[in-house]
């Protein structure tokens, strides 16, 4: 019942939010969702300590026939794989929930999309059926495009349609997957187990194994495939890129490790190598776009495209160390990206630009924003990978879990690494550091040395979210074992699942 | 290719070099008469004037008490050492003389005028000299490092006379920077114009102030800076201080480097504009002032009136260090206007060409000068 109440509660809030009974207010709606959201985070947080990390398998489990013509079960269960993404999921929708101010339109349908992804969300990541996994996989889909297509910047509608298409696809072809699965094996089980690949031939299970790895490298995402979340993330707003970035870009990944390593162990191993090296691309792409760009927010969100890809690289090399830093690295990844989105959103309410060629100086002790400009420090360091916060933890793990058996692809990766350095000392370098400016530069030395540069102060409400994301990053770093308890059993369990028919390790 | 943004180290030029002149010449004041200003400049100047008060009173302290301390950990607490004091002290609920120190270490280091032409006489060393002697014979530490660095204590003599020397300044320029508070108090002084005025009144009636240092060594009186000596409070303190702090400055550590091999930073002293008048306000530790240090002082002492001026402007208190240097760099300019007008070598209205001629080029060498500093902060 515990985990049915993780689905209820936004759902339901869902509901509350739409129906709310006369013309509330924005700041009303806001503070109803945060306390449906503040809800669902005790709940998540209740899953976490009757979970036991000790059993490797499905646990809480619920199951009821739905709809059994079909083996559309409603079946749920939760492991160390699903739990600390259901507790971020919970964790960053009430960040976006309590940093989502001034809405300027349609209040009640902005809260309730937001309730209706985080659900949605939470049920992708507990589902035990591949058929309910689609369904919550794809309901994630409207309310997103809504947010970034109504709420979000000028050029909204083209990135808005960009996602929802690239994402389209991308469910098409899990979908396509699933059925296929079920087509070649004649069976309409579509309950999460890994026997049934087993009595599919080699070029089947490559061929099902292809569509999910191309669905979901669409979602991660991978290069190629990265195409649309540059642009989504430039129009959406800020709470909307930080559940983009933090929460919904782990469906991809955690949809691979689930449905693409468990599933299809024997066509993993085989494609493994290529895998290897295509997250290796993924990583020394997305860096060198990242160093390219001009857009504080496109910058942060090549980062993710090459941050993403040490999850495949974790998840090709399917050892118990790797897969444990892969779930790290997900969820470092999650607050990280979620901290930088937050921090460019105050600097861009602040100053109206994120053009890295206009800003300049924001550590201004006085007259920047030196609070803000700390945390966003604070935040490139662990994206970086600086020992004692989160990136560092991570990143290790999936070195160290990867480099015996795809060498080359780690250390490339590893390069991956070091270049995010680069593309964030460039980031902090030229819009924080230097004298303040918010204006383009002119060349003239009258105009670019005025002294009425006038920036709005932040509020301590306004970064107090990102301190709190920013007390994550570190505590993780420093505690990694509160995550590695959870989930290191479940982790030895999957790659020991692998290990087994092919005898690779 | 210059690492440092021109803005940085070239200040403004909303106002040029011939407006400049023009208003020197016309007896214009160089900052715009507002209501504004005059409550800006006036305020500023009474911090600033109780600010120097306790500069002055600990440079010469330093000077007199604390001459050749090899360790004058205490050389802060004017003699005070009680627990009390101490205790503020470290919790840093004190002025910070450190910029007190950094102008005179400004002004020894840019050496000009005659107090530096002194420092270089027999007179002196004769002085120096007699005071070794008589410190030596107490001080076996000074005793051993005199013969081994003949050089040592004698520029540490210096230093101390430098420190007196712009104690003694300030000492004037505080009673002067309060007189002028009360002035306006009284309403005997209403405008920008008559700001300008009173501080170069005050200016010239000082002007002849002898400027003398001894020190008491075992019971007995010594002199540093003789009366013989000649010094005189305007031209041998007040004008080398106004070209060292105001003017040439010295480059700051910060967020900014500055690379001196690659000729960022002029080869010559005497080009050097970093100095109050072409301080960056906004403290990205560009060139210029320290403004934390003198300004967090100036706040600590800041009138309620500007102080509510403050508060209603741009960040209110979040930003108020940065108005205060505003403030702080438009009441230096009627400084420097005051200190150009009482020294114009004619009356402005002369009409002898000759006059008028000089005038003009000792107008036109300052404008050279403040063509080029934060003349924007003039205007608005």
């Amino acid at each position: 019942m515990l985990l049915s109440l993780l689905l209820l509660i936004p759902f339901l809030g869902t509901l509350t939010v739409l129906l709310w009974p006369g013309g509330p207010s924005p700041a009303r709606l806001r503070l109803i969702t945060i306390a449906i959201l503040v809800l669902q985070l005790g709940v998540s947080l209740a899953v976490a300590s009757a979970f036991d990390p000790a059993q490797a398998g499905m646990q809480l489990q619920e199951h009821h026939a739905w709809v059994p013509g079909i083996g559309l079960d409603y079946a749920l269960g939760i492991d160390g794989l699903s739990l600390p993404l259901v507790l971020i999921n919970s964790g960053l929708t009430l960040v976006s929930a309590v940093i989502t101010r001034d809405i300027d339109k349609r209040p009640r349908i902005y809260f309730a999309m937001l309730l209706l992804i985080t659900g949605a969300v939470n049920g992708a990541f507990l589902s035990e059926n591949l058929l309910l996994f689609f369904l919550f996989y794809e309901l994630e889909l409207i309310p997103l495009w809504l947010l970034v297509s109504v709420w979000g910047g000028v050029n909204r509608a083209y990135a808005a349609t960009k996602f929802l298409i690239f994402t389209a696809v991308s469910g098409m072809l899990i979908l396509g997957a699933f059925l296929g699965l079920a087509l070649l094996t004649g069976s309409v089980d579509f309950s999460l187990t890994p026997v049934l690949s087993e009595r599919l031939a080699m070029g089947g299970q490559l061929w099902l194994l292809g569509a999910l790895l191309i669905g979901f490298g669409i979602k991660i995402p991978l290069v190629p495939l990265h195409n649309w979340l540059p642009d989504a993330h430039t129009q959406a707003s800020t709470p909307v890129s930080v559940l983009l970035a933090g929460v919904l870009l782990k469906l991809g990944t955690y949809g691979m490790l689930r449905f693409g390593l468990q599933l299809f162990p024997e066509a993993w191993a085989k494609l493994a190598p290529a895998l290897a090296i295509w997250a290796a691309i993924s990583v020394l792409y997305g860096s060198l776009a990242a160093i390219a760009q001009t857009d504080m927010k496109r910058m942060v969100a090549y980062s993710s495209v090459g941050h993403m890809g040490y999850v495949l690289l974790a998840a090709a090399a399917d050892t118990p160390v790797s897969l444990l830093g892969a779930v790290f690295q997900m969820v470092s990844h999650g607050l990280i990206s979620a901290l930088l989105f937050l921090l460019v959103g105050i600097v861009y309410r602040k100053t109206g630009t994120r053009d890295l060629e206009v800003l300049r100086g924001l550590l201004n002790p006085e007259k920047g924003l030196p609070f803000t400009g700390s945390l966003m420090i604070v935040a490139v360091m662990a994206s970086a990978g600086l020992p004692g916060m989160a990136g560092f933890i991570s990143e290790f793990l999936v070195f160290r879990g990867s480099i015996n058996v795809f060498p080359l692809a780690t250390l490339l990766s590893m390069v991956g690494s070091g270049l995010t350095a680069v593309y964030f000392l460039l980031l902090v370098n030229r819009a924080f550091f230097g004298r303040l400016a918010i204006t383009p530069p002119s060349g003239d030395a009258v105009e670019d040395g005025r002294l009425d540069v006038q920036l709005a102060p932040v509020a301590p409400r306004e970064t107090f979210p990102a301190m709190a994301l920013a007390a994550g990053v570190v505590l993780l770093g420093l505690v990694p074992s509160s995550l590695g308890r959870i989930s290191e059993v479940a982790t030895t369990a999957l790659a020991a699942i692998t290990a087994l028919p092919t005898g690779v390790h | 290719m210059p690492i440092v943004p021109a803005e940085l180290v070239h200040a403004n030029l909303s106002i040029d070099r011939a407006e400049v002149q023009r208003r020197l010449l016309a007896g214009e004041t160089l900052l715009k008469d507002t209501p504004d200003h005059l409550l800006e400049v006036v305020d500023v100047l009474k911090s600033y004037g109780e600010v120097l008060d306790a500069y002055s009173i600990n440079l010469i302290y330093q000077a007199e008490r604390q001459f050749l301390n090899p360790l004058p950990i205490f050389k802060y607490l004017d003699g005070d050492h009680s627990p009390a004091k101490i205790w503020r002290h470290l919790n840093h609920d004190r002025i910070n003389f450190e910029y007190a120190e950094y102008c005179q270490k400004a002004m020894f280091w840019h050496a000009t005028g005659g107090m530096d032409a002194y420092f270089d006489s027999e007179a002196f060393a004769d002085n120096c000299r007699r005071i070794i002697d008589a410190k030596r014979r107490r001080d076996p530490l000074l005793a051993l490092l005199n013969p081994l660095f003949p050089g040592f204590l004698p520029e540490l003599i210096r230093s101390a006379a430098t420190t007196h020397a712009l104690g003694q300044f300030w000492r004037v320029m505080s009673d002067l920077f309060l007189d002028l508070a009360a002035a306006e108090a009284d309403g005997r002084v209403r405008s920008i114009p008559a700001v300008v005025e009173f501080i170069k009144d005050g200016l010239v009636a000082a002007a002849a102030n002898p400027i003398r240092y001894g020190v008491s060594i075992g019971g007995e009186q010594l002199w540093v800076l003789p009366p013989e000596a000649g010094l005189t409070f305007l031209v041998d303190v007040a004008v080398p201080y106004v070209e060292a702090v105001f003017l040439r400055g010295m480059p700051f550590l910060g967020t900014v480097s500055f690379n001196a091999q690659a000729q960022q930073i002029s080869p010559d002293q005497a080009q050097f504009t970093y100095g109050a008048l072409y301080a960056d306000p906004l403290p990205s530790m560009g060139s210029g002032i320290p403004p934390s240090l003198l300004m967090q002082d100036m706040y600590r002492h800041l009138p309620e009136r500007l102080h509510q001026w403050y508060r209603e402007r741009t960040r209110g208190e979040g930003d108020v260090r940065v108005k205060i240097c505003m403030s702080f760099q438009k009441s230096m300019f009627c400084v420097t206007n005051a200190a150009i007008n009482g020294t114009m070598p004619h009356p402005l209205n002369s009409t002898d060409p000759a006059a008028q001629a000089a005038n003009g080029a000792y107008a036109g060498a300052w404008a050279q000068r403040l063509g080029v500093a934060r003349t924007d902060c003039l205007a608005a």
